[in-house]
């Protein structure tokens, strides 16, 4: 008798051979986890290790501490009991600005971990096979949950030990900070165990998870901004309760954790075992059984194929408009209290403060809604390699309608998302600083990147076109062009390197007056890549696996 | 001048890999054609040149006499492909994919696209994401057999269907034949290829080895003799066309050149004969035969008598 059955006799019943899938499953996903353990480990220990310089002394961050204290910075960082104790404790200011975002990001790796080691295993019907085996009905989802409590754990260990070092963080207090971390990924472990037996497919449970997470985040911001109760509706929010590392600092926020978790894995638990193996709680959804009279050719499908994208593009857009926006107010303030080198960042050139930074938030908007252009542009990839577009290839369709039309579906998105975020920064710029007058500036601003937008979209097109396989040179130059806006002058580059990005030619309107002649001549360069790009299309062949 | 496929000397390589090496295939208008060979042997690449989906490296490919690297949208308007791997878009369901598929072609008939999804118990409107393998190729079969085409290229169609929806398939062909349309028919199946195909063309490595009608085919392969004799029978082992001969008593078993059965069957006549059996090479038997030494290196004895 196996190990397993025996357990099975000896009444473990639902969850035997647990054990064995838990060493299984941790071996499955080492790659995955190691991975997210390096970039959230080396992005914390790098902006732990940054802050010191930025801010030596107590009299920097108690400066740093008027400008952070606005509701909209608050909402993008956390509650205001932190910002008391920026002058006593570096760590504080730390936590302050990181548990948001090291949070969610925590959460998103618990959830695509329970989704692949659940509901995703089921649709490849690689569970399948393990099911066959002697094990029990709960023992799948028993063992990625305690992988997940076990990881969960270590990662708290691990951002423990590299935030202990920091001015004014002790061995608990760092534990503490860990373990808000850990608390984080335990209860999005137990949403999307939930999630997972609700959906109809991994994808869904995966989008239930996400809309969560959403919500966490959203209150979590809605209720440090107006200092109110809707943080303790957000799980990220009660790892922020605990005001670790400040003199507030209390370890009883993590018990809501607990308790949280316990009755979310008692409830996923419960579901499993009422649903098919293969099938969700809510049934999938059946689609329609005739093509609606929009599909007609390849340009709908190819818009239909990418509404997802373009609407994730109009939903970070608006989010990062409406975030920048209401900060332009308080840009003087902000000013100040910036270092040295902070400050060269955002002065480049006359104008104003306000409109210098205007200038750069306009760029770092066009190079955000540039990335959607990237993103469409690996989808024709992916309809390649995924072996769907053979298909199309297969109809009377020209390559300039398959490929094509990604490319004007990519300047598509990435126009829409350009406008979008040029509006909402507008609007809430206009807002936050009560001049009507910078509502057409930020707009203007936001506009002129456009030309550079097209030239970075459609220079990815071309390299998918001629290069298909090396799908990182569309992202090379895209990081060099963020590299270029973001630290060019800081880092005192040549301005012929400077030259070769896009964003690098467009007026720091309004700090400067616009000039037009760049803007055509990069409308043709764009034109140009375009170009390239068809023929590429037209000439290399098309490989479908 | 009717051929509606025609490639002369082919070649296309990946690298250092020669997917086709000088191929000549020729398809006749009207004519379902049989395209044999195991997997990895350029059936699908000599498929995707004639698409024009890989540009060829040499040598000369024709699609109704044109150019299908060049025309490729405007001939394609003239026929339907069924890849060998379906793989559909996951949001979409099955109808809205055959609908979309149809529309490209600038129209579906209704009815005959209703009649495919009944006769093939395809369900349209599932997402394309919770069809299984065999319902993917369903899903492409109907697009294909509903549109008004003239010719059909159809690669291993029918590796994820079941026999009965197999039967189904081998219909919706001969009724294409009847229709007067080409069928292309790339498949490792010898029964359907069998039961469908006019004439066969056996691909290995690159290369046509063999191509002509079943009948053709056999004339050049051995037939299967079995006899039971009133005497015995002397001399058999000294006739060229007579091999693995098997003499048990008065039962005389061995395979038969075409061109020596006349002899044979005189040399048996003499001896007097009680009983007689001769089997004409399968399909199965004449596609092993030039493959024998490829199933010798993988440890099959011997692929003529494996194949009976």
């Amino acid at each position: 008798m196996t190990t397993a059955a025996a357990e099975l006799a000896n009444g473990l019943g639902t969850l035997a051979g647990t054990g064995k899938l838990l060493r299984f499953q941790a071996r499955r996903t080492r790659v995955y986890l190691l991975g997210w353990f390096a970039g959230l480990v080396g992005g914390t220990w790098m902006i732990a290790a940054a802050f010191p310089g930025l801010y030596p002394t107590a009299e920097d961050r108690a400066q740093y501490a008027t400008t952070v204290n606005s509701p909209a910075m608050r909402s993008m960082t956390g509650p205001t009991e932190y910002i008391e104790s920026y002058a006593d404790s570096t760590a504080a200011m730390v936590a302050h600005n990181m548990i948001l975002w090291t949070g969610a990001l925590t959460a998103v790796m618990f959830i695509l971990l329970i989704t692949r080691l659940t509901r995703a295993d089921e649709e490849t019907s690689r569970l399948e096979v393990i099911r066959s085996q002697p094990v029990g009905r709960r023992s799948d989802l028993a063992a990625a949950l305690l992988l997940a409590t076990i990881t969960a754990l270590v990662l708290g260990v691990l951002l423990a030990l590299t935030v202990a070092g920091v001015q004014g963080a002790d061995f608990g207090s760092a534990l503490l900070y860990g373990l808000a971390h850990s608390a984080i990924g335990i209860v999005f472990a137990g949403i999307a165990a939930v999630a997972a037996q609700l959906g109809g497919y991994g994808s869904s449970a995966n989008g239930l998870a996400f809309a969560m997470l959403g919500f966490a985040a959203l209150m979590s911001g809605l209720g440090s901004a107006q200092e109110n109760a809707a943080i303790w509706l957000s799980p990220v929010g009660w790892a922020q309760e605990t005001f670790v590392f400040t003199a507030e600092q209390r370890w009883w926020p993590l018990a809501v954790s607990a308790v949280a978790a316990a009755l979310l894995i008692w409830l996923a638990f419960a579901l499993v075992t009422h649903r098919d193996f293969g099938q969700g709680m809510t049934p999938a959804r059946v689609g329609r059984a005739t093509a609606p009279s929009g599909l007609r050719g390849v340009g709908s499908l190819t818009f239909r194929l990418t509404r997802g994208l373009m609407w994730a593009a109009v939903i970070t857009m608006l989010l990062l408009g409406a975030a920048y926006g209401s900060i332009v107010g308080s840009a003087d303030e902000m000013l100040e209290s910036l270092s040295e080198q902070q400050r060269q960042v955002l002065d480049q050139g006359g104008g104003s403060i306000e409109q210098n930074f205007a200038a750069t938030i306009t760029a770092i908007d066009g190079l955000f809604a540039a990335l959607f252009g990237l993103l469409v542009v690996g989808r024709a990839r992916k309809e390649e390699t995924g072996g769907r577009g053979e298909l199309l290839a297969g109809s009377p369709v020209a390559r300039s309608g398959w490929p094509g039309s990604y490319l004007p579906a990519a300047l598509t998105v990435a126009t829409v998302a350009v406008v979008v975020g040029g509006v909402f920064l507008a609007s809430t710029g206009m807002s936050s600083t009560g001049d009507s007058a910078i509502f057409g500036e930020l707009l203007g601003g936001s506009l002129v990147h456009l030309p550079a937008v097209w030239t970075l979209t459609a220079f990815a097109f071309a390299a998918y076109a001629w290069l298909p396989r090396a799908g990182w040179v569309r992202w090379v130059a895209w990081v060099y062009a963020f590299v270029v806006a973001y630290y060019g002058s800081l880092l005192e580059m040549p301005s012929w390197l400077r030259a070769l990005s896009p964003f690098d030619h467009i007026s720091r309107y309004p700090a400067e007056e616009v000039e037009w002649l760049p803007i055509g001549v990069l409308v043709l360069v764009a034109a140009a890549f375009a170009a390239l790009g068809y023929a590429g299309a037209r000439r290399r062949d098309l490989h479908f696996s | 001048m009717n051929a509606v496929i025609r490639t002369e000397n082919l070649v296309k390589r990946f690298g250092h890999v020669t997917a086709l090496d000088h191929l000549n295939l020729e398809v006749a208008q009207g004519e379902t054609h049989g395209f044999l060979g195991p997997n990895g042997a350029g059936k699908s690449t000599a498929i995707r040149v004639l698409l024009g989906m890989l540009r060829a490296g040499a040598g000369r490919a024709e699609l109704f006499g044109a150019d299908p690297w060049k025309d490729a949208a405007e001939l394609h308007r003239r026929l339907a492909y069924v890849p060998g791997d379906v793989a559909l878009w996951p949001g979409l369901s099955g109808g809205e994919t055959i609908d979309l598929l149809g529309r490209l072609r600038g129209g579906i008939d209704k009815g005959k696209r209703d009649e495919l999804l009944e006769r093939f118990d395809l369900d349209p409107r599932k997402k394309g994401r919770s069809y299984s393998k065999g319902n993917r190729q369903k899903v492409a079969l109907v697009a294909a057999f509903a549109a008004d085409v003239d010719l059909l290229m159809l690669d291993e169609p029918t590796s994820g269907l079941d026999p009965l929806m197999g039967a189904v398939f081998n219909e919706c062909v001969k009724e294409a034949a009847a229709a007067g349309r080409t069928v292309l028919l790339s498949s490792h199946i010898m029964s359907e290829v069998e039961a469908l195909c006019d004439r066969v063309s056996i691909i290995r490595k690159g290369v046509i080895v063999e191509t002509g009608t079943l009948a053709e085919m056999r004339h050049f392969s051995r037939s299967r003799l079995r006899a039971t004799l009133k005497n015995p029978v002397r001399g058999l082992s000294d006739n060229e066309g007579v091999h693995d001969l098997k003499v048990d008593g008065f039962d005389v078993e061995c395979s038969v050149d075409t061109d020596a059965l006349d002899d044979v069957l005189a040399q048996l006549a003499v001896a007097g004969v009680a009983t007689l059996t001769c089997e004409p090479p399968s399909l199965e038997e004449i596609f092993l035969r030039f493959y024998g030494d490829e199933l010798a290196a993988s440890g099959v004895a011997n692929g003529e008598e494996n194949g009976s």
